[in-house]
């Protein structure tokens, strides 16, 4: 009886909600291009990208760093193709470009999957030097 | 993060002829980080995780949330319980259930 008095029926609603909203929204995220979810986290010197994927590891997944942009692809798994015995020709079933606020170090970026989540660090890059020429003569 | 939240996860359930497989989505979740309990048929589970997001970090897109789940399942009639094997792996909890074997198609030797 007293399971009953401290439920909170509205609690439940929002319990039976939460996975089918979140299952909604995550579709029409999808259809907008909104995939995989990311969190972004920035400071002044680097920015963490989150990924969610879970059940994916390093194996499956493409990341392609340009100088101020995060390109993350499925890397779909490597089939012959019958006839040719080649390599076959494959697409990846989603991609999603990242901008970034700044221009990012690619020696010093790393990513590292955990539990289903990819953790990328990108470090703002160093500001690029004026060099000065010395003028012979 | 607020560590008295539970959300439900994803979840789905399917039948195999010999038994069922549920698979749930925890992201972020550890092995050592999921309890699951059973109890005659309805298996529990919780997590308890202590995820931060990075200190110093200012989050500007939050896109998904990373929570402490827990959920409550009640097993099909069919389904052994003592028969349960479960393995958390890359955010993915797999409990493999057979279905109790007095429930399984017999063959019928003819003399």
């Amino acid at each position: 009886m007293n399971t009953l008095i401290n439920m909170n029926p509205w609690r439940l609603l929002d319990e039976l909600l939460d996975a089918d909203s979140r299952t909604f929204r995550s579709m029409s995220a999808r259809a907008a291009g909104r995939f995989p979810p990311v969190n972004v986290f920035l400071d002044d010197d680097a920015v963490i990208i989150d990924v969610e994927l879970p059940g994916k590891t390093a194996k499956d997944i493409d990341l392609a760093l340009e100088p101020q942009a995060v390109v993350l692809s499925d890397k779909p798994a490597e089939t012959t193709d019958a006839e040719s015995g080649k390599p076959a020709e494959t697409t990846p079933a989603w991609s999603r470009r990242l901008e970034l606020p700044f221009r990012v170090d690619a020696d010093k970026a790393n990513a590292k999957f955990s539990d289903g989540i990819l953790r990328i660090e990108l470090p703002k890059a160093e500001k690029s030097g004026v060099r000065r020429i010395a003028i012979a003569g | 993060m607020n560590n008295e939240k539970y959300i439900v996860p994803t979840a789905t359930i399917a039948e195999h002829p010999d038994g069922y497989e549920l698979k749930i989505r925890l992201p972020g979740i550890g092995k050592d980080e999921a309890e699951l309990h059973i109890d005659g048929r309805t298996l529990t589970l919780k997590t308890n995780t202590k995820y931060q997001n990075p200190a110093g970090f200012k989050q500007v897109v939050s896109e998904f949330e990373r929570s402490n789940y827990a959920i409550s399942v009640d097993l099909p009639e069919l389904a052994d319980p003592a028969a349960l094997t479960a393995k958390l792996e890359n955010g993915i909890l797999l409990v493999n259930v057979k279905k109790r074997p007095e429930t399984q198609a017999k063959k019928i030797a003819i003399m």
